[in-house]
């Protein structure tokens, strides 16, 4: 099966976005603070599928559930160690955001200090390498193309399930809805909310394994990833899974596609500007529908046209 | 004349300080007096550098007659251009201060534009639109060639050219020291006028605010615009001081992160808080640069790494055990009717910037 390298590219990075963007509105729900560390979980992932590739000699797709746990523990500890203190001291959300940018910048630090550590050790490229020859081939395309789509399918299908009819994901919705009401009739908050970080930074943790198979990986991956990451929350509103998934689809398919095509209309130059596209989402939707794309009432939409 | 080793080491500690000192001032007055999490301030730094790289240099190649193309035989016009400014450093003087205002109002106009589309919205969305900006800046210039050169860089043209070698830095130190001490009475003025008032009143209870007739988002806008002009001269100052702008230099660590980093060390709505804390870290940064060389051979990775690794502790240790700094929050004084010529003078100011 034959298929335009673009293309490829635009689905594993449309479905890169939505995971992480799944992740990150899961952690805003709980604590409401943006989470500027959350790109940089994905960049542990890509770590740890170059360790299971190069270093252990296996195949990346073992970094799949490893990164999960890796990054959901991280994640896990960012909330327990320095968020939950901060909230109990009464910190402003703009404390709440430094504190997430200074945790940002630890991880990246560790990051780099591991990759240097992996080439003094093991001789291994760490730095802007990619783990492509290593993925396998799944009818004439490379397995990742079909992998990150169903990743996020049966990420969406099981989240909706959890959600929506089991007990704990009903405590979970009611949690984030009013903590302290929930508190009273006997769901623990805490608990929920440290589950809630789990999944998150492990949706971001999956995302960077998968995302080593494909792009590039570096310890600075994550500040390069954040416009985006934003912008497809933003766009989903960053109140509702199913709107990060449609945000992160959305911006994905329009930062490659989009370039490509302004690419081929007005030179090739354009292509250096692709991260501006995320900027255009960002700006687009806070002036005319600052709620998102969950926000917007469809059926009144459809109904009396935008003029309501 | 040759300057001593410590000399030196002083002379470029203050330089970077009196840089940092008004980056920092002017994020004090955004995050600390009125609340706004500016996440971006590397935005309004760049611009101000960026302008500093493209503007100067050709009206100088073109009053002096010096032909060829400003960016790709950059090092040979800007030394011809050095070498001219020799005699002609009333000009230079007068693009340099022409450079300083351009800088200022390209800041602020990016600091409108960047801030509008959230303003009016929940502060997480301005704080993560702002930072997104942000980072965009580095991009642009390191793909638009005519602005900075790209990934090259270019030189800056130094009007203080006349100067024999060993006094232009003690000079342009002084120079900055002297524009960040007016820029420090400022902030201090500022925040002690009618419009301080209402910044924390804003920052403290929006609402009590707007029921008392205040325009909110007007005067967040306003205190955006003017902080991050004053941002965008500390940036201009910063290229004219090193002599050169390249565009990697703009990451989001160095000038959003660090000056989050001090005003927090210092404390929060404080100036002299902030004169601390910025005077600490870059003093803290200086021996930690100074020493890095002879600590390289005792770790297996660059030690570039654990410099961060230790200002990003710092600052959650900084947070989680004490939140307000070293200097608390206090209640300024508003200026006393004695001083009523000066008062009137600053009421002028205030006019012609605010209404």
């Amino acid at each position: 099966m034959a298929l335009d390298p673009i293309f490829s590219d635009a689905i594993i990075f449309a479905s890169l976005l939505a995971l992480l963007s799944i992740g990150l509105t899961l952690t805003y729900l709980t604590t409401r603070v943006p989470n500027f560390a959350h790109a940089s979980f994905a960049t542990i992932g890509v770590y740890i599928a170059l360790v299971t590739t190069r270093v252990w000699d296996s195949t990346p797709y073992i970094a799949i559930p490893i990164a999960f746990v890796i990054s959901g523990v991280v994640a896990v500890a960012l909330y327990t160690f320095i968020l939950k203190p901060l909230i109990r001291k009464g910190a402003s959300q703009a404390i709440q955001m430094v504190a997430t940018l200074a945790f940002d910048l630890i991880v990246i630090a560790l990051l780099n200090i591991f990759a240097d550590y992996i080439v003094k050790t093991y001789q291994v490229t760490s730095r802007e390498f990619t783990l492509r020859s290593y993925d396998v081939e799944f009818m004439g395309l490379p397995l990742i193309v079909f992998a990150a789509p169903i990743t996020i399918a049966v990420l969406a299908i099981t989240l909706h399930i959890v959600l929506k009819k089991t007990k704990f994901g009903i405590a979970m919705r009611a949690a984030t809805e009013n903590s302290d009401l929930s508190g009273i009739v006997g769901i623990n908050v805490k608990l929920i909310f440290g589950v809630a970080w789990l999944l998150g930074g492990g949706i971001a943790g999956i995302a960077g394994a998968l995302m080593s198979l494909w792009f590039q990986g570096d310890p600075s991956l994550g500040p390069q990833l954040i416009p985006s990451v934003f912008a497809a929350s933003i766009v989903g509103g960053f109140f509702s899974i199913y709107g990060a998934i449609a945000g992160g689809l959305l911006v994905g398919l329009t930062e490659v596609l989009g370039t490509r095509f302004l690419a081929g209309e007005f030179g090739s130059w354009l292509i250096a500007y692709r991260p501006l596209i995320p900027l255009v989402f960002i700006v687009v939707t806070l002036l005319l529908a600052p709620r998102g794309l969950a926000g917007i009432n469809w059926s009144r939409l459809r109904r009396h046209g935008f003029r309501s | 004349m040759v300057l001593e080793a410590e000399t030196v080491f002083i002379v470029d500690l203050l330089a970077i300080f009196a840089i940092y000192l008004i980056v920092n001032l002017s994020l004090n007055m955004e995050f600390g007096y009125a609340g706004i999490p500016n996440f971006g301030k590397v935005l309004a730094v760049g611009a101000g550098a960026f302008v500093a790289a493209s503007i100067p240099g050709r009206i100088f190649a073109n009053i002096a007659g010096i032909e060829g193309d400003y960016i790709e035989n950059n090092l040979a016009i800007v030394s011809e251009i050095n070498i001219w400014l020799v005699d002609n450093t009333g000009i230079g003087f007068i693009v340099f201060f022409l450079t300083l205002g351009i800088a200022a109002a390209v800041g602020g106009g990016l600091g409108l534009l960047t801030a509008y589309p959230a303003i009016r919205l929940r502060g997480d969305y301005l704080a993560i639109s702002l930072l997104a900006f942000g980072e965009s800046i580095r991009i642009i210039g390191n793909n638009f060639t005519p602005l900075v050169g790209g990934t090259l860089g270019v030189q800056v043209p130094d009007p203080l050219s006349f100067l024999p070698g060993e006094l232009r830095f003690p000079v342009a130190t002084m120079g900055l020291m002297l524009i960040a001490i007016v820029v420090y009475v400022f902030s201090e003025k500022m925040i002690r006028s009618p419009l301080g008032r209402m910044l924390r009143a804003v920052r403290d209870n929006e609402v009590a605010a707007e029921s008392l007739g205040k325009n909110t988002t007007q005067i967040r806008i306003k205190i955006i615009m003017v902080s991050a002009a004053l941002a965008a001269i500390a940036g201009a100052l910063y290229a004219f001081y090193v002599g050169g702008t390249i565009a990697i230099a703009y990451d989001r660590a160095s000038w959003t992160f660090w000056p989050f980093l001090m005003i927090l060390i210092g404390g929060l709505a404080n100036n002299k808080g902030v004169l601390i804390g910025t005077l600490l870290f870059v003093t803290l940064r200086k021996f930690i640069i100074f020493f890095k060389d002879s600590f390289q051979e005792y770790v297996p990775f660059d030690v570039v790494w654990l410099d961060f690794l230790l200002l990003g502790i710092i600052l959650l240790a900084v947070l989680l055990y004490r939140p307000q700094g070293i200097f608390i929050e206090k209640p300024t004084p508003t200026i006393t009717l004695n001083g009523k010529k000066e008062q009137s003078g600053l009421k002028k100011m205030f006019n012609f910037f605010f209404k």
